[in-house]
């Protein structure tokens, strides 16, 4: 098969470079690859577009430019801001996160829980929205921080993240407040503090920006304790040879992801509802999150009486790559965690498959891409 | 042909895809993601570890063929492991091998494989379909030493007709000249011989992990005379030497176990020996046969001439031409004419009464 027919529908996992950020990219590599840290010339240069990659990426979150340090991406940025804060408190200090985080969360709060500290992990409805009365309770004068993310990515579900913000504040104005906004941003505009979000993770790769690059944000009056030690880069918060061009094509993907934002998630919405509403018609499913406010690029299906795993076989075999839940090392994937909170149904837990679009989907890619699925699925039976 | 193979990221599995790629079919490989830990990573010792499905995946690639890791465990653990405790706990001996290829291997993956439109799935056991008048008969292995039909008995022909065994004509030293020059990684790879659940890892502690076997007992010889104390039956299997209790320089073996007192028998070399015994469950590749049969009731073993007697559509007596030693209920009979397989089925414990008769 020719790679350009492969139709990806995987864009939450990861987006293709868009061609601005690898020239830029290339670009750095190629005439600003010195150290941004040293003291002649070309370390000059490659510091000024940092920096100018910093304020330009700031102003696109409503932040300042000494709110964003840069990452090795999302999974980074999210272990540093929950992880670290506990490392000189003692055990009364506590965290509140979902059940239907992202791994990099999920996992940094599992570890935070392990060295003793309470950890309280808010369930959802069955539309995948964060039980805001649970995470109410949950909230108290111990709680260090709070996580939640801005939407899901398996589900795309949106949660109510300002109001969320509203109840952590006037229970106890000292809780940091973290989202994983990983997935959000791919297509929602965000300005931090306007929703009140005091720290967030960002990672370059999914609105296509090169892979390997992130931000953590951080609201001016918070420090928290270095993850990485080493030389004295990012205002001596993280250590390490700062990835410049790795930043470079990060602020690339970011202002053209911004001057099309509108445009695109018109688009995207629009087919991602024509393929939703066509394959409705002949086959039978549910949309996950239907009810309730969605990220317009991801269409978590659940099918009727199919077995997602071997659908996302035969979708492969047919030229169409789509993901089914978290992979596992050995590559299988399974039901996640997250339909699991959702507590969907033990029958029809493993016959679901997550359709994501991007900034590269197409006019016409919605009855194209209904097509092809429904054409598998008549071969599967 | 649209062919599926299941890819364990051994030799023989990586060569069968490999021969039927270069036969010019569509090949799909795929390993079977049978067993795993409690948070889903895949066992590090044994078979089925990440680095077999690395391996497996690593040939695919080289093969330029889709390859997949595809989720078994529900199946594997309600088929196999539970199985496999359940049988120690009675007292019997299991072969979980048997037992997936019954219900995991040569069903589930069968049914998934028609899914995906595949005509047939192919595996690396070493074995022979042979079609006659549109009659698919299972045969051994043209290389004996490696003959696995034992352990592909509950194939009937309806079956086969959707299996091919490529490796059934072909010897071990041959399959590794074979992946050598397709370049495969896997050419030179050690042979897995231990239940893949369970690894080189004594599988006493595998079993009382997961059932109450601490209740103490007797061991006793066929007088009920003491011999000593036991921590549980499920330690023990017929045949078994080590952990029992000799006498008088004689060496002991464990000849029943009766799981109702919670007695370990033990015995000399001679009350091990059967001459009947019961099996049930018993399936046929075609039609039943009655004329020159030989019997094999461990995986490799000796075949022992035999005679077959009906007790009903699934239950046959076994009487063996020769008294045979270690035939351990739990265990499977595999019945042959000449290289051909018959038929086979599970031995029941009945098989022990003629010990004490």
């Amino acid at each position: 098969m020719n790679k350009s027919d492969y139709i990806y529908l995987d864009h939450a996992a990861t987006t293709p470079m868009r061609e601005v950020a690898f020239e830029a990219y290339k670009k750095t590599e190629m005439d600003a690859y010195a150290n941004s840290s040293g003291g002649h010339a070309l370390s000059r240069k490659a510091k000024n577009i940092l920096e100018e990659s910093r304020d330009y990426i700031a102003s696109c979150f409503g932040a300042a430019p000494n709110e964003i340090t840069f990452t090795s991406g999302g999974t980074e940025a999210d272990n540093w801001i929950i992880k670290t804060p506990f490392i000189d408190k003692d055990t009364t200090a506590e965290l509140t996160t979902t059940q239907i985080e992202h791994e990099a969360v999920l996992a940094s709060a599992e570890n935070v829980h392990s060295k003793g500290f309470n950890v309280n992990f808010v369930s959802c409805d069955d539309e995948g929205v964060t039980n805001i009365d649970e995470f109410k309770k949950s909230i108290n004068s111990n709680t260090l921080i709070a996580s939640v993310m801005y939407a899901n990515n398996e589900t795309g579900v949106v949660q109510p993240i300002e109001e969320m913000a509203k109840i952590v504040k006037n229970i106890n104005p000292d809780t940091l407040f973290h989202s994983d906004v990983v997935q959000a941003v791919a297509t929602k505009k965000l300005n931090f503090h306007n929703l009140g979000i005091e720290s967030a993770a960002i990672s370059g790769h999914k609105i296509g920006g090169p892979k390997g690059i992130g931000v953590m944000f951080l609201k001016t009056g918070y420090k928290i304790p270095s993850f990485l030690h080493g030389g004295k880069q990012e205002l001596e918060r993280r250590a390490g040879t700062v990835n410049v061009s790795g930043v470079a094509g990060l602020a690339a993907a970011l202002k053209e992801q911004q001057n099309n934002l509108d445009k695109d998630i018109e688009l995207i919405e629009n087919e991602k509802a024509i393929f939703e509403n066509n394959l409705k018609k002949n086959i039978e499913l549910r949309v996950v999150g239907e009810n309730v406010e969605r990220l317009c690029h991801i269409s978590n299906i659940q099918f009727k009486d199919i077995n997602s795993e071997t659908l996302m076989v035969a979708l492969d075999l047919n030229g169409m790559g789509v993901s089914r839940g978290s992979a596992c090392a050995s590559g299988a994937q399974k039901p996640s965690h997250v339909l699991k909170a959702m507590k969907v149904d033990e029958q029809v837990i493993n016959n679901h498959l997550r359709f994501s679009f991007g900034w590269n989907t197409q006019k016409n890619d919605g009855v194209k891409c209904a097509q092809i699925v429904e054409k598998t699925i008549k071969e599967l039976s | 042909m649209r062919i599926l193979v299941a890819m364990s990221g051994g030799v023989d599995s990586s060569v069968v895809a490999g021969l039927l790629k270069s036969q010019g079919h569509e090949v799909i490989g795929v390993t079977m993601k049978l067993w795993e830990g409690p948070n889903g990573e895949m066992p590090e010792t044994g078979c089925c570890t990440s680095a077999d499905s690395e391996d497996a995946r690593k040939v695919a690639a080289k093969l330029d063929i889709p390859y997949y890791v595809l989720d078994y465990t529900a199946s594997f653990s309600e088929n196999v492991i539970d199985n496999f405790v359940d049988m120690y706990a009675q007292g019997l001996t299991p072969n979980p091998c048997v037992e997936c290829n019954r219900s995991v291997k040569f069903d589930h993956f069968i049914d998934q494989a028609n899914k995906l439109n595949c005509e047939k799935v192919a595996t690396g056991h070493y074995a022979k379909i042979v079609k006659n008048n549109n009659i698919y008969e299972l045969h051994k292995a043209d290389y004996l030493d490696k003959d696995q039909s034992y352990v592909l008995h509950m194939l009937d022909s309806q079956k086969l007709e959707n299996i091919e065994f490529p490796l059934g004509t072909i010897s071990k030293p041959e399959v590794r000249q074979i992946a050598a020059s397709l370049g495969l990684k896997t050419a030179f790879k050690k042979d897995s011989q231990d239940i893949c659940f369970v690894g080189k890892k004594d599988y006493r502690n595998f079993v009382s992990k997961r059932i109450d076997v601490s209740s103490k007992g007797l061991i006793v010889d066929k007088n009920e005379n003491e011999m000593g104390t036991h921590g549980g039956i499920h330690a023990y299997t017929i045949g078994q030497r080590k952990g029992v209790p000799g006498g008088q320089g004689e060496a002991k073996y464990v000849t029943k176990i009766d799981v109702e007192n919670n007695k370990i028998y033990i015995g000399s070399k001679d009350e091990l020996t059967t001459k009947k015994f019961i099996l049930d469950e018993v399936t046929f590749v075609n039609e039943v046969e009655y004329e020159n049969l030989s019997i094999q009731t461990r995986y490799n073993s000796e075949d022992v001439p035999c005679s077959i007697e009906k007790i009903d559509e699934s239950t046959y007596q076994i009487v063996l031409k020769t008294p045979t030693m270690g035939v351990a209920p739990g265990q499977f009979g595999v019945i042959y004419n000449d290289t051909k397989l018959v038929g086979g089925g599970r031995i029941t414990s009945k098989v022990l009464e003629d010990v004490y008769e």
